[in-house]
């Protein structure tokens, strides 16, 4: 850090760091300098002209912006001739400038005009120019309109652009007075903007301005602004929703608070219309004679209650699950959990993790005793060496992705492994492209470059790895066959390359992984991720601030929900359904009988189905989950779900899922009540309600609540969320020290077990969380797939997902905002396989396995290898998980999403 | 009679430009052979005692910049860059042009001695756009170099290496504005930097870079095999050396001239046939559109970058555009002002608006045809002024340069 100086501004003391920023530094004090074109998260520009000062010693007059603070500095902020220049300024940009008004954004330049008394134009001294020079207005975009007319030409949507998101899309177009903005080379619609709208949000004027409700939107009429996290993925951004006449009219990413700092994407700008569309559930429904029909809550309850008592009593209470919500808070889902396993009385519950990062959490469990990321945000600006494997992170984690663009354009090496194209590998040093599914032997490859070179750290390896050496020289014998040439032969990556990749990754001083989808979501998920661990234990990536594993997660309430413990085999806080101290602290809390807490490990997510086909369950209740678009083989889903005796679903609309539910409840989204979120990196996050529920719609736990009351079975009664949540502190201990005050303003990281605890940045910096602090090396071999590509089924099916759509797109497919970028199905594949195979791009093809087929459109891409196909999952005209298989990994038990084989025929 | 000392220009005319062996012939390279054989702390000291100015228009003391240059620490990559700043985009000026056409090797000679000075591995000629035979004969000469082992790994068997890269300009003034030429070298738009830091430090891909005029490097080599006292004892004494002057407008032989620093206006002419056919001077404007204009007041004044200063008229460039009674000075300050409206990059307020508010207000002036445009010239002197001290880069700074030197010398003519 730097030291701190004296300084005086005007007079007044001040002390700040040497090298500051001294017009920041006036600010901070309180010293109103004016400025348009500085901004805090941008590098100084000095375009505008506004932030003029005097520094003694120096001659002329110099911008406050581009000084940088140092010791003894007397600076002159205001005198008559600083103000006659500021007000001259603004004439000169009043000039220029289109100052019509229509109250649809905050004006910045205006606030100085009205404060330099300019408002009116008799009182200017320059003619207005802005008709003759004909500034463009550009309104193509979906999201937002750029008016030339308005635009100060301050830089500040180009560095928004450039430096904080990391896209480069907007430049000036022209020279000197004619100058104005452009997106790509013309047309805003066809550039490469995806709509994250940082430049709306930084632009001091009105030339950018959001597109959405600007003909409803007034600011003076908005009744608030509430500030509450997005819904969408496991960033956790912070947003402030604009409230006007009780619905949501604008959403604005909150400044200088982690984990977004203002950051958004743009479904998190442009993505809340779904909260007031017309398709909102508003009563319960229950399905007599086939048809859905509107019933009291007290009816639907009491039919759920009879019915499931009635299975329960017939069938014993193992025929009964539930899915809980990855969607839902974690009061609500603490509630789900109680339900399942004090009125259901099992643990037949789970939920989405199980399709997703759970041969993450599984892997890592097993061998750092954690499932969570172990750094945060702030770390991936930071590493010096950043590994991201099977992640699409630019569009599954926009803003996760500008940090790490962050960091690149400071000097950060970047090595992207991904078996096709991804815009990050545009940023990235090396891309590694192996074959699907053969991540273990690339790893062990690259492990044994490591060895080899003698890369490892072997006092680390000696003091935090269980079993020092002697387990090191297991692993070192079993990568032995892994050479260059054999690991090149199975994945098809260059030998050069992935040791060029590995020298980088051990030699970095801080190195992250950034894992995803691409090694959890494979028949060897926990494999892979286990080679990834070795290779990070042996180098010593991890135990040290910026370095580490961290997967995005992607819901926005995914961690939270494992953290509370909607799992098969945990309790809250991770602590095993079998630890029988914690089950008898939880009955006394939960004031039921020890004996009727539930010690048996119950069936995950696709086992539950799978339960369901075999007759064994006969009542689900699911919520917030669509499990026919996303559990794997649907054709075999739904015969599961047919087979159900009863089903109760609880969403907020209608779904793929709610046509085979008995009865379908209304739930309150995100929007319309309070509680909390945990996100990727572990920090526990408000959520505020911003907007009445629609119609008969309650909160989910409310819901359950009741559901259990009608069941007979008391499990607490809770005046509000906040209740719940001091319950939650109590049961999770990792949650101890969290409460609504302390996260009041700025979420807290867990483990945070204490009141007076400050949170967690980084984990295991003392020890693991294995049961003797030590890393745990678990060496694994390369196994082939089950159902490898055949002639029968040439092409390998990879699937995944897109930015502008969000998983099963219930939520993102109701905002026009989202649909005017992408809302058609299609499939990648590579041009070698399109000319091969007689196809041409825009085909209509049928694409089809054992499993089941559908059809959709070709669209030629070279970022897919050869034999290999890419679909996104989120559109139901094109379900992919008719073609998927359910053969699970063994051990975290999800499905190969990744990978499976097909056979495609033009239509 | 004056008469042509020609030092930057000696070799102009009578050799082939494209012949490395004529170059050598008449003693090329053997100040830089010289070089080779001292330290290059020696050439900083040199170059520095030499006291000369930079040629581009600015008049930076030269040696100091190299000095800087020479100083700054070295980075991770222990990269430091020459830029030769072959933009000449001041009107009336054309010079370099002469030396890149005439003489190319002597510039590059001059690059590798300044690069030798500060040990630079890379070096860069930014050539504008608009200069096609420069950049042919530049091209040739610098494959010449690399042929004959003067460019490349090594050079004459030493542990000097250099290579010298070709960039080109598209049509900016801006860009020949030594902080917007690095943006344009580096591909970007070309904006200004905001200064400090200075190349010196944070140049080139943000390496340290000595950056200077195409003349100035042509006279380098003559500095290193005379000796630095040889040159300042041409000159003035704030200004030694030797300056091309660039002649145009009404004489007899317009064209390019190699004087002393501290010839007159009066002298100039002379050299270049006196004013033509036997008009009376009535006025010129020194240094390009940054430029001033000057009446007969001026005609004896030593020509020198202080001692034009003092009468309140600029060196610059060196351009010389002369004007008998027949020029309409209304004209050329309109051309002027339209110059510098088109040239504004538009990143900073008070050029962007104020030089088309200059042309605007010029305009008026003009249909005022009974109004006082004394008082419109010093209106426009005030907007000018502001534009001096608020303004990013020196082109804002410019236009201050006519209008006052026009209200000095020429109040009463608009």
């Amino acid at each position: 850090m730097n030291k701190l100086v004296d300084l005086t501004i005007d007079g007044k003391k001040i002390q700040a760091r040497q090298g500051d920023n001294l017009l920041q530094v006036a600010l901070d004090h309180g010293i109103q300098i004016p400025y348009l074109c500085y901004h805090r998260k941008l590098s100084p520009t000095g375009a505008c002209r506004m932030c003029v000062v005097r520094l003694k010693d120096q001659k002329g007059l110099v911008m406050s912006c581009t000084v940088e603070v140092q010791e003894g500095m007397e600076v002159t902020a205001f005198d008559e001739e600083l103000e006659e220049a500021r007000k001259r300024t603004l004439e000169y940009l009043l000039a220029e400038h289109n100052d019509h008004h229509d109250n649809t954004y905050y004006d910045e330049f205006l606030y100085w005009v009205q404060h330099y008394n300019l408002d009116r134009r008799d009182k200017r001294s320059y003619p207005n120019i802005y008709k003759q020079m004909r500034y463009p207005v550009d309104d193509s975009s979906p999201i937002l309109s750029y008016d030339g007319t308005k635009c100060i030409k301050c830089f500040r949507c180009i560095k928004a652009c450039d430096e904080v998101q990391g896209k480069n899309v907007l430049s000036f177009s022209q020279r000197g007075l004619a100058s104005y903005i452009v997106a790509g080379i013309d047309k805003w619609r066809d550039s490469e903007c995806d709509g994250c709208g940082e430049c709306v949000q930084l632009c001091p004027t009105g030339a950018l301005v959001d597109k959405p409700h600007r003909d409803e939107i007034n600011l003076d009429k908005v009744e608030k602004m509430v500030r509450t996290t997005c819904p969408y993925c496991g960033v956790g951004c912070q947003i402030l929703l604009y409230v006007q006449d009780g619905k949501i009219v604008r959403s604005d990413g909150v400044e200088g608070v982690a984990p977004n700092d203002g950051r958004l994407c743009v479904k998190g700008r442009y993505g809340y219309d779904y909260v007031q569309s017309e398709d909102r559930l508003t009563q319960p429904l229950v399905k007599k004679n086939g048809e859905f029909v509107e019933s009291s809550w007290d009816e639907a309850l009491d039919l759920i209650a009879t019915r499931f008592n009635e299975i329960k009593q017939k069938y014993g209470s193992q025929a009964l699950g539930g899915y809980g919500s990855a969607k839902c808070t974690n009061e609500d889902n603490y509630i789900f959990q109680k339900f399942i396993r004090v009125v259901f009385g099992n643990n037949n519950l789970d939920y989405c993790t199980r399709l997703c990062h759970a041969s993450t959490v599984t892997a890592m469990l097993k061998s750092l005793g954690s499932g969570a990321g172990s750094n945060s945000i702030e770390d991936f600006a930071r590493a010096d060496c950043l590994l991201i494997t099977g992640n699409n992170m630019i569009e599954t984690h926009p803003v996760t992705a500008t940090f790490v663009k962050n960091g690149q354009y400071k000097g950060n090496r970047i090595i992207v492994c991904d078996p096709r194209w991804t815009k990050m590998v545009k940023y990235a040093d090396i891309w590694l492209q192996p074959r699907v599914g053969t991540d273990v032997a690339l790893l062990n490859g690259m492990i044994r470059q490591i060895i080899k070179e003698d890369m490892i750290d072997q006092t680390f390896i000696e003091e935090k790895v269980e079993g020092g050496m002697e387990s090191f020289e297991t692993l070192k014998k079993l990568v032995e066959p892994y050479t260059p040439e054999e690991t090149e032969r199975i994945t098809g990556v260059p030998g050069e390359k992935f040791i060029e990749a590995a020298r980088i990754y051990a030699r970095a001083s801080r190195a992250m992984i950034a894992t995803g989808m691409g090694l959890s979501q494979q028949q060897v998920g926990t494999n892979m991720v286990f080679s990834l661990i070795n290779m990070m234990l042996i180098t010593g990536q991890i135990a040290k601030e910026g370095a580490g594993i961290d997967p995005p997660r992607g819901q926005n309430n995914v961690q939270g929900v494992t953290d509370i413990g909607v799992s098969p085999i945990n309790y809250p806080g991770y602590i095993p359904v079998a630890d029988e101290e914690n089950r008898r602290k939880l009955a006394k809390l939960w004031n039921v009988p020890f004996e009727s807490m539930p010690a048996e490990p119950g069936h995950t997510t696709v086992e539950l189905m799978n339960a369901a086909y075999d007759g064994e369950i006969k009542g689900m209740f699911i919520m917030g989950e669509n499990p026919m678009m996303t559990d794997p083989n649907l054709n075999h889903t739904e015969e599961s779900l047919k087979k159900l005796d009863f089903l109760v679903v609880q969403d907020i609309f209608h779904t793929e899922t709610t046509p085979f539910a008995d009865v379908i409840l209304p739930a309150a989204s995100y929007a319309e009540k309070e509680g909390t979120f945990v996100n990727s990196d572990r920090r526990v996050l408000r959520v505020r309600k911003a907007v009445e529920k629609p119609g008969g719609a309650e909160e989910d736990w409310k819901i359950i609540l009741r559901m259990a009351e009608k069941m007979g079975y008391d499990i607490g009664s809770y005046n509000n969320a906040k209740e719940i949540f001091e319950e939650i502190r109590e049961a999770t201990p990792i949650m101890g020290g969290v409460t609504y005050q302390r996260i009041e303003h700025e979420g807290l990281q867990w483990p945070c077990p204490t009141t007076d605890h400050p949170g967690t940045p980084t984990l295991f910096l003392e020890k693991f969380s294995t049961s003797h602090g030590q890393g745990i090396l678990n060496p694994v071999d390369y196994q082939p797939q089950t159902e490898p590509a055949s002639e029968e089924y040439p092409f390998v099916l990879n699937t995944g997902r897109i930015l502008y759509q969000y998983h099963t797109s219930t939520m993102s497919r109701r905002n026009k905002s989202l649909n005017d970028f992408a809302n058609e199905a299609y499939v990648l594949m590579n041009p070698a396989d399109l000319k091969k195979n007689g196809l041409r791009n825009g085909d209509r093809v049928k694409l089809s396995n054992k499993r089941g087929e559908l059809e959709t459109v070709i669209r030629e891409s070279d970022g897919v290898t050869e034999g290999e196909l890419f679909m996104p999952f989120h559109f139901s005209e094109g379900m992919v998980n008719k073609l998927t298989r359910s053969e699970l990994d063994p051990y975290s038990k999800i499905p190969p999403y990744k990978y499976s084989a097909c056979k495609v025929e033009k239509v | 009679m004056t008469q042509q000392t020609r030092i930057a220009l000696r070799n102009a005319g009578s050799i082939d430009p494209l012949s490395i062996d004529d170059y050598i012939a008449a003693g090329g390279f053997q100040a830089f052979e010289k070089a080779l054989k001292q330290k290059p702390g020696e050439l900083v000291s040199e170059l520095e005692a030499s006291n000369i100015r930079g040629r581009g228009g600015g008049g930076f003391p030269t040696g100091m910049k190299v000095k800087f240059t020479d100083k700054a620490d070295r980075p991770a990559d222990g990269m430091k860059y020459v830029v030769c700043n072959a933009d000449e985009g001041e009107p009336g000026t054309y010079k370099d042009r002469v030396i890149m056409e005439q003489d190319p090797h002597l510039m590059i000679e001059g690059m590798l001695l300044a690069a030798y000075a500060i040990q630079a591995q890379k070096a860069y000629v930014y050539i504008r756009g608009e200069y096609a035979d420069s950049i042919r004969k530049v091209e040739q000469a610098l494959k010449n170099c690399y042929n004959k082992g003067y460019l490349g790994k090594n050079i004459r068997s030493s542990d000097f290496s250099l290579d010298i890269e070709i960039r080109l300009g598209a049509g900016s003034y801006l860009c020949g504005e030594e902080l917007t030429l690095l943006e344009s070298l580096e591909g970007k738009r070309g904006y200004p930097r905001i200064k400090p830091p200075f190349p010196a430090n944070v140049g080139v891909f943000n390496k340290p870079t000595l950056i200077n005029n195409v003349e100035t490097f042509a006279l380098m080599p003559w500095i290193i095999s005379e000796g630095s006292q040889a040159f300042t004892a041409m000159g003035t004494e704030k200004s030694p050396g030797t300056k091309i002057f660039t002649i145009s407008g009404d004489v007899e032989k317009p064209g390019y001239y190699e004087v002393v620093m501290g010839t007159t206006l009066r002298e100039l002419i002379e050299l270049a046939g006196g004013m033509k056919g036997g008009s009376a001077f009535h006025a010129a404007i020194l240094g390009g559109a940054a430029g001033s204009f000057v009446n007969e007041s001026v005609l004896d004044t030593p020509m020198g970058f202080d001692t034009l200063k003092e009468v309140g008229a600029t060196l610059g460039s060196g351009a010389v555009m002369v004007m008998d009674s027949q020029r309409s000075l209304y004209d050329m300050m309109a051309s002027i002002l339209d110059f510098f409206a088109h040239e504004s990059c538009g990143k900073c307020v008070p050029c962007r608006v104020g030089t088309t508010m200059l042309v605007k207000m010029w305009e008026e002036v003009k249909r005022k045809k009974n109004g006082n445009r004394t008082v419109m010239l010093e209106k426009m002197e005030e907007e000018a002024d502001y534009m001096q001290k608020t303004s990013l880069c020196p082109l804002g700074g410019s236009p201050i340069i006519p209008i006052r030197s026009a209200v000095q010398y020429f109040k009463n003519e608009f």
